[in-house]
Formats: structure tokens, sequence, C-alpha cells
């Protein structure tokens, strides 16, 4: 966590866009979009652990899925140690996937059913060519050892584990092939707090070891307050907040923003708090306001939010924030 | 909802077993709870302690083989569901109890959109008509705060977000107004001014209706914030049972102890965060004493030795550790926890 | 996906013109002069060169082979040895009758073989599955000659109650289309089956019995419709063995079709009409894959996004 300015930007991502079209009411119509990701930019610098956070359907899914190529982005760059990967073709994506990996929040999806857990960490290691054969199932043994599931689980398929246990392997798998970037997409939202404070432990000792950087995106703001270096805020397919950690728990700038950090609910029944509640409905993303996207639902919205699109602008050092008036609001 | 109304569910010694080529894993062995009209009961426990198979053996979906109800019952208004006949219990799911699965990527079919999907219990259920059971389900899209509900309505899963598949999901198990609602980890995929907004909308359902929850969930906020009673789990069995107040201010068992422990601290900065040592044992393989001895920093001679039952300590506290009870010959208090 | 199904079309292009060039190299592959052969035997030398003149067989090879395209293109597929009748008319009195098996027989493949994968799938290991399955195993292993003469055996000269051969009414389709369509039941069958398990124990499965659905209506609103998508490219593969197999069968009950219209040629040397027989069993093979692809991906289609 020390100043930005001495470290390696390890990827970034320019001007990134998502768009996925909409079945038509009518052929009339024109061809509708759900903007999923819209002009977002932001870097990771190696090491770090970058988090974003936002409302359900903002598009951080699909910006790590777009750095990972799952989808084709519309347009932007991701820039991956200098080299554009968008462009790159499948014989040299291949080689990157080892260097990136991704866990999902539900890693059954992407568990092939037919595989017991041996095959499936040996295939990750057999595909990137980590691991001597010989020394594979001491590996994969040390990998059950690092998430906390017996020796006796590599015989097991997956649909015989629990939803935590089954997100452990996912976990497992990710870290077999020694990978530099991890996109974690609720990685650890499965599981509970005892094995969560293992996992977060161990992804923190692993990233001090190997100089690992991680991409975080959760819901569970104190998750992401323990493991971040850095939080992004995302509202409606744009960046709306980027700072360090600490200073993005303690001053809040974007009012959406603050309105998600009143809401964490707080492990202690006795505890009532004042939220704010947002109101108004969530806008869509298919046909999402103009100006300010957060216009609608913001409690200091002028004017000028509805005509006028807040570019993200540096406000105090290193945290830059997209409002008009970020200044005059209330702490 | 403090006041204790009718019991409406009744879970009694309920054993969930899975019959493998490696032996037989006792998932579930031998759980007792009672929830109210109204009220919510908190299971909270380690990963793989078999709560999400408890809840799916009271609507009897355990995967079978090799799962098996191995023995106990549960009583929905006064009946058996485990004997019931299975064309009776398909009355009550999805109508008078309703379950919200943990998975909301898995648990959607890929190939039919999310509207029917939530309209076909409609529609067998309240015997709605077509165009009625659709636009309930609109409805109940946007209710759980999903925008453009029209036109999600007509997507399928892979188009939605992983928030908005699992507040389908939710959709679709309140479409119904169940009486008992199962929430398996309902919140997981969601950022917390939703997720306050769809607890808000079970507590609606709560006072209006009167819907007894389950609420599964590792967030010990939402614990916190939703339920009136907690059971919390451990290798199968329920460790502890007591108001949820009373688990915050004074846990009883280790494990509790320990995992309220580990909770990561919000307004405070940690290198890292306290687990609890050790693992937990192999289900296929219990031991003979406390399950939890292994990893226990109190565990006497007598915790490896025989299995400490449940039994009440106060009025409303329930607690399955020797060291309540008067066989205890070690320290009494909670100084030393790890 | 309209422009996936003009990119297919356009696919299939090269390969018809593939075809055509493997088709027409059959006849130079063939032992003996092609003149001599079409000459009879004993004609005289002056024949011989009138015929080889007449059909350009004097040229270099390409260039016949240009010619041969535009004739074909032209729906001149020459005439036959036999009857000196042009064989387009002869194919096009015979196709319908072997498109006609095949369609009978490939409803077979898929009523057949999907509901027995179905019934076995619904209780697995259970005394029903063993023994579809178990009669499906027969299905594949049994060679089909064997099987279409048993059942001729039994039905047509012991039963009596369906005729032997021939092709006048739908009575006489019933026994070929059963032994061609057999082979191709059962293994759908294995498909269908093995498919049906790995859906029936997905998470979204659960969730339909969860809302208390009949068994029924998740078989086959919530099962089938995901267990089909492996099941159709068998039956798509299936379609192509089923071609080559009316040969033997139009044999086997004497059913006038292409199939035995290529074999009577190939006995008889009549090398323009095995040509023409031939061009238009590998069409419809190739209009049939193309139909094949597009229903696949149409089904495929969110499930590879997934
Ligand atoms: N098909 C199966 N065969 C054998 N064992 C199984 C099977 N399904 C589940 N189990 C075992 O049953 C135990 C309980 O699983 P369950 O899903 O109830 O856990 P859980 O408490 O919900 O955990 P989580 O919080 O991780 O979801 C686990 O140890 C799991 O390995
Ligand atoms: N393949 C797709 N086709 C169409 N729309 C899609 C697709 N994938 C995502 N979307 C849409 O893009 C938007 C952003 O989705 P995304 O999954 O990135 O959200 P998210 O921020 O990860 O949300 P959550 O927290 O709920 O997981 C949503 O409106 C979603 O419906
Ligand atoms: S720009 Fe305006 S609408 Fe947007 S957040 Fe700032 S004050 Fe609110
Ligand atoms: S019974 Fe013994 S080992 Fe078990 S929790 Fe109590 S003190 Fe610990
Ligand atoms: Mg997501
Ligand atoms: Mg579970």
């Amino acid at each position: 966590m020390n100043t930005t300015a001495e470290k390696n930007i390890i990827l970034q991502v320019d001007r990134l866009k998502q768009y996925f079209p909409v079945k038509k009411d009518s052929i009339f119509k024109p061809k509708a979009y759900v903007k999923a990701v819209d002009d977002i930019s932001f870097e990771l610098f190696e090491g770090e652990t970058l988090s974003i956070v936002g409302e359900s359907g903002c598009g951080k899914s699909t910006t790590g899925r777009a750095i990972l190529r799952l989808d084709e982005p519309t347009d932007g760059k991701v820039l991956y140690m200098g080299k554009n990967i968008l462009t790159l073709n499948k014989k040299d994506m291949r080689k990157l996937r080892g260097d990136l990996q991704v866990i999902f929040q539900d890693p059954f999806a992407s568990l092939n059913p037919r595989q017991m857990v041996k095959q499936i960490l040996n295939e990750a290691m057999a595909i990137q060519n980590v691991v001597e054969k010989s020394k594979r199932k001491e590996r994969m043994l040390e990998l059950l050892g690092y998430v906390g599931l017996p020796p006796e689980s590599l015989d097991r398929y997956p649909h015989e584990f629990s939803g935590g246990q089954r997100q452990r392997i996912g976990i497992a798998r990710a870290l077999a092939v020694n990978p530099k970037l991890i996109i974690c997409d609720e990685a650890v939202s499965a599981l509970d707090v005892s094995i969560q404070a293992q996992i977060l432990n161990l992804l923190k000792k692993l990233q001090k070891q190997f100089k690992l950087t991680f991409l975080f995106i959760s819901h569970d703001l104190s998750v992401v307050r323990h493991i971040s270096d850095r939080v992004m805020v995302m509202y409606l397919g744009k960046v709306v907040e980027i700072a360090e950690k600490k200073e993005m728990f303690d001053s809040p700038l974007h009012p959406y923003t603050k309105a998600l950090l009143s809401s964490i609910p707080v492990p202690d029944p006795t505890l009532k708090r004042d939220r704010v509640i947002l109101k108004g409905d969530v806008p869509s993303p298919i046909d999402p306001p103009g100006g300010c996207r957060f216009h609608t639902r913001c409690p200091f919205a002028i004017e000028k939010c509805k005509q006028e699109e807040p570019p993200l602008r540096e406000l105090v050092n290193n945290h830059f924030v997209s409002c008009h008036i970020a200044e005059t609001l209330p702490v | 909802m403090k006041e204790r109304n009718k019991p409406i569910l009744e879970v009694k010694g309920l054993k969930t077993h899975f019959t493998t080529k490696r032996g037989v894993s006792k998932a579930v062995d031998g759980i007792d709870f009672t929830l109210h009209k109204g009220e919510t009961l908190g299971i909270v426990g380690e990963s793989g302690c078999g709560k999400s198979m408890t809840s799916l053996s009271i609507l009897r979906l355990i995967p079978s083989p090799p799962g098996k109800i191995a023995g106990g019952s549960v009583l929905f208004k006064g009946r058996d569901l485990v004997t019931m006949p299975e064309d009776e219990m398909r009355k009550i799911r999805g109508n008078e109890i309703s379950m919200i699965f943990q998975e909301p990527m898995t648990s959607l079919n890929p190939v039919i959109p999310v509207g029917e999907q939530i309209a076909e219990a409609l529609r067998l259920h309240q015997k709605m008509g077509k165009k009625a059971a659709w636009d309930k389900s609109v409805e109940m899209l946007k209710m759980v705060g999903i925008p453009s509900p029209e036109k999600r309505a007509k997507q399928e899963p892979f188009q939605l977000s992983g928030g908005m598949r699992q507040r389908v999901m939710i959709a679709m198990a309140l479409a119904c107004t169940p009486e008992v609602l199962i929430a398996d980890e309902p919140t997981t995929a969601l950022d917390v001014t939703i997720q306050a907004q769809i607890l808000e909308l079970i507590k609606e359902l709560q006072t209006k209706i009167g819907m007894g929850v389950i609420m599964i969930t590792h967030d010990l906020g939402v614990v916190a914030e939703t339920c009136d009673k907690v059971a919390v789990m451990y290798a199968g069995n329920i460790v502890e049972h007591a108001s949820t107040e009373q688990i915050f201010a004074d846990p009883k068992h280790p494990y509790t102890q320990g995992l309220l422990n580990s909770l990561p601290k919000i307004h405070e900065d940690q290198e890292e965060l306290i687990t609890i040592d050790g693992s937990v044992p192999s289900p296929y393989n219990m031991p003979a004493g406390c399950r939890f001895a292994s990893r226990c920093p109190y565990a006497e001679d007598i915790c490896a030795a025989h299995q400490p039952d449940l039994v009440s300590y106060s009025e409303d506290i329930k607690v399955r550790c020797w060291k309540y009870t008067d066989k205890w010959t070690g320290k009494r208090d909670k100084e030393g926890v790890v | 996906m309209l422009m996936f199904i003009l990119r297919r079309i356009l696919q299939t292009i090269p390969v018809i013109i593939g075809v055509t060039f493997v088709v027409f190299f059959i006849m130079q592959l063939v032992p003996g002069d092609p003149a001599v052969l079409l000459a009879g035997e004993g004609a005289s030398k002056e024949t011989i060169e009138a015929i080889r003149e007449q059909l350009g067989l004097n040229q270099p090879l390409y260039i016949q082979y240009f010619e041969y395209l535009t004739n074909v293109f032209k729906g001149d597929l020459g005439v036959s040895l036999k009857n000196s009748q042009p064989v387009l008319d002869e194919i096009l009195v015979r196709l319908p009758i072997t498109i006609e098996l095949a369609f009978f027989s490939i409803i077979i493949t898929i009523v057949l073989g999907m509901a027995a994968g179905i019934i076995s799938a619904v209780k697995p290991y259970s005394l029903t599955d063993v023994s579809v399955m178990l009669v499906a195993l027969l299905g594949i292993s049994l060679p089909s000659f064997w099987f279409g003469l048993m059942l001729m055996y039994f039905f047509s000269v012991k039963l009596q109650i369906l005729p032997v051969a021939g092709w006048d009414s739908l009575l006489h389709v019933i026994l070929p289309a059963i032994t061609l369509g057999a082979g191709g039941a059962a293994i759908v069958a294995r498909m269908t089956r093995s498919s049906m398990l790995e859906v029936i124990r997905q998470d979204y499965i659960r969730t339909a019995r969860a809302k208390g659905l009949r068994e029924r209506i998740i078989i086959y609103k919530h099962a089938l419709r995901n267990a089909l998508i492996p099941v159709i490219t068998v039956v798509g593969l299936q379609f192509g063995a089923l071609l080559g197999g009316t040969v033997l069968v139009e044999s086997i009950f004497a059913i006038n079709g292409l199939g035995r219209m290529i074999v009577d040629a190939i006995r008889m040397r009549d090398l323009p009409m095995v040509q023409g027989g031939v061009l238009f069993a590998s069409l419809i093979f190739v209009v049939v894959n193309l139909f094949v692809d597009v229903f696949y991906r149409f089904f495929n289609k969110r499930i590879e996004l997934n």
C-alpha cells in the first residue's frame, strides 16, 4: 500500500465498452442494447488488490469477463503488460490464460460434472504445463490443504460437495497454474466466515509471496475493506469513484458510494443505524438516464446533472470521482 | 413476532445420509428445531456442515440415490412431510413451502425465459390464466428491484447478471406467497442496497401473511438484522440454539465463539483475520466424541470419548458441549479463546 | 442467425462441386475403356471411335470434367446404357421412394429412440430400464440384413399380416422402415438416456421439482429440451448411416428406390446411372447435414453463450 508512483502497471483497461443486443419488440424499432459496460478506464498495479463494488447488474462481472475475453468487448483496449490482449490470436491468448485466472461465484457451472476433483486439477496443470507430472499429486494435496479440503476430496465429483466446498475447488484450480493476475468474482461469497477468513489470509499470503495481483469483485464490503488496496465503485456501466481503500471508506465522495456504505448490515442485533435508502427505481442499462446516470436517484441532483455527464476527475490525491458537485456535498 | 405463535414447522431428529462407494456420509445427523408463524430462524455454520441438505430434506429434494432421509420427522402444520405421499407433497412444494436455492447460476433452466419460469408455478398453484400469470411474474420481478421487468422477463438466464438471477429465484419463491420460506444464502450475489430491499420485502410478507422463514446464511450481518433466533450447525449437528441477541452477546459453544471471532471487522483494519485452526472431521468418518474436539481450545478427555447432547442451558439457550454440564471438570470461564 | 444460415449455404457450394468431382472420376477409375463399355461387346472400331468422339472422350480430362459439370447444372446426367432413357428421369422416379423410406425410418429412429431413452432415464436401473437398454444393445449389434430377413420371415411368412416385398401401400413401408430405423433408434435411445440422466441431476431440475411441478412436465418441459441438444447431433449422424442402409434394405425388400437402382446399375455396369445415383445420394446427404447444423445451432445458441 505504498504510493502508486513506484508501481508497475500490470493491466490497463482503456475505454472499454461491452454492449449486448436485446430482443426488439418490433422490427420497426431501432436495435436496443444493454450497455453493460460503457466506456470505462482504470489500471491495476502489480501486486495490488483492486476491488470493484457496485449495484447488482452494474457491469462488474462483465468487466471481468471482458478482460479475460470470455465475451468479445464491443470497443476499447485491455493492455496486459503493455500488450493489447483483445487483438491477440487464439494461440497467444491460450498462453496468456495461465497468467490470468478467474474464480467465479458459482464454479459449479464451470466444473465439469464428469470429472473428479483430481482430474479437474490435473487438467488445469497439464494445459499450462506448470508442474512436472511426477509432482502433480503432491501439488494437488498442497492446494487442497490451502483451501481447507480433506485429501479424499480428490476422488469425488463436484456434485458431491456443498456450495462452499465447490467454491474452494474453483479457488484451488485457479491457484494450480501459478497465475499472475486473478479475477475473483464473488469468490468467497459462499463461504462461512471462518473459512472465508482462512481463504482471505491465504490470498494475502500468496500475494505477498508471489506478487499476485487481484481484481476482486464482491458485495461484501467488510471483505472488500479487508483485502483491498484500492476500491473502484461502478454504477450502471460507469466508474463513479476510485480511491485508496482507507480514503474510500473514511471519506466517500460520490453520493452513490455514500448510500452504499451506509447500508452495510452490521453483525450486531442491538445496533439500529441510519441508512441512506435510495429512492426511486433502479434505472435500466437498456435505457440509461442521460447526464449523470445517478441523477434519477441522487438526493443532491441539480439541473446540470440531467444535462451533462460528469467526468471522472481527481479531487484529492489519487481519489477520483465523477460528480459535478462532489466538493460541496455534506460529509 | 416475539410472542410465540403456533409452530408451523417442527423438525425432529432429522437424519440424511449419503451412501457412496466410500461409505456412508452423515451429512445431516439428528437435527431438531421448531419454526413458528411469522418467525425467522437463522441457520449458520461451517461450509459443508449440512445446512443445505437439511433444507432440501424438508422438501424431500435430496438427490436419491445416493441420498436418503434416514430418520426423523418434519411436521408441517401437524402433518409429517417425510412420509407424505408424493402427489400431496407436490401441492406443498412451491406453494406452501418454497425454497430459494444457494446457486443462482445453475438453479435456473438455461433455455426457458425467466418470466415463464416464475409464471409456471403461478399457473399451477394459483390456477392463474396465462396472461395473468405472466403479468404477475413481471410484477414480481419489479418487486425484487429488477429494472425494465417486461424486457427482462423475456430474457434467458445467461443474459442476466448474477444478482439478477438470484432475484429471479427470490421472485419465483415468493410468487405463491408461501407459508414457509427456506432461503439458502438468498443474498450472496446482491449488493447491500438491493439486499436491504429484498430483506425488507421478505419482512413485509412476514407481517402480512405470517410467513415463517428459515434463513441460511453465513452473513452474520444479515442474521443480526433479520433473525429472531439462530441455530448454529457443526458437522451435521446443531451445536447451539438461542435467540439472536443472545448468540451475538454471549455465544456459549466454542465453535460459535470462534465463528464470531473470525468476522472481518468493518470499522478496523486487521492484517490477518482470525481463523479456527484445524478442519472439520470427514462426514464419512465422524469421531465418537464431540465433533469439534480436534479444534476446540477447551477439549478435555470426556470430549473425545463421548458426544455431548444438545441440552438446555437456560430457558432459551440450548448448547451441545460438555462444558455446560455437571460432567465438566475443567475451567468454566471463557478465557483463552483463540 | 440469418447470417449463419447464409454462410452455411455458401459453404455447401464447394462441397457440392467436390462431390461432382469425385463422381466424375469414378468414371475414370473404372477399369477398361468407357467407350468400349458403352458400345458393348463386339462393337466395331468405328463405332467405338464415334462414341468416343460423341462423348468428348478424346479431350483432356479437365475439359471433360468441365463439360460434365455444365451438363449437370443443366440437368443433363446422360442416358442409361441399359434402356437409353435419360438418367435424370429414372432418378426422379426412384428418388421419392427412397425419400419416403428414409423419412419413415428416421421417424422411427427419432420417436422410438427418444421414447425408449426417456422411459429408461425416468427410472434408471429399474427393470424397464435394463430391458430397454438390453434391446437397444441388441439393436446396435445385430446386422440389419439379418434383422430385416427375420422381420420378413416372422411377420410376412409366418403371421402373414404384412406384405413380403414391394412398394404399393403404406403397409409395405412398415417392415423396411423398421429394419432401416432400428439401428439408429438404438443409438439414439442410449444417447437420450445418458443425456437425460445428466440433465436430471442438474440444479435447475431440482428447482423445477421445488415448484411442485408434475414429473411429466419436469421431464418434457425442463429436462428434455436441454437433453436433446447432444441427441440432435447423433440423429444427424444417423441420417448419413441411414442413407447408406437404404441400399441394403431396398435390395432385401425388393423396393425400386435409388439405392437399389445404384446397385443394379453397378451390376449392369451402367456407368451414367451410377454417376447420377451417387451424385443425388450425396446431394441429399449434404442438404440434410445443412439442416441438422442449422437446427443444432438454433438449439444450442444459448448454451454456447452461457
Ligand atoms: N451427493 C452427495 N454425495 C455425498 N456427499 C454429499 C453429497 N451432497 C452433499 N454431500 C455432503 O454433505 C455435506 C453437507 O452438505 P451441505 O450442502 O448441506 O452443506 P452446507 O452446510 O450447505 O455448506 P455450504 O455452506 O458450503 O453450502 C457435505 O459435507 C457434502 O460433502
Ligand atoms: N450475455 C449477455 N447477454 C445480454 N446481456 C448481458 C449478458 N451478460 C450480461 N448482460 C447484462 O449486462 C449487465 C451487467 O451485467 P454484469 O453481470 O456485469 O453485472 P454485475 O455487476 O456483475 O452484477 P451482479 O452483482 O448482479 O453480478 C446486466 O444488465 C446484464 O443483464
Ligand atoms: S453529478 Fe449530480 S446527480 Fe450525479 S451524483 Fe453528482 S450530484 Fe448526484
Ligand atoms: S464438548 Fe468439549 S470439545 Fe466439544 S465444544 Fe465442548 S469443550 Fe469443546
Ligand atoms: Mg456479477
Ligand atoms: Mg449450502
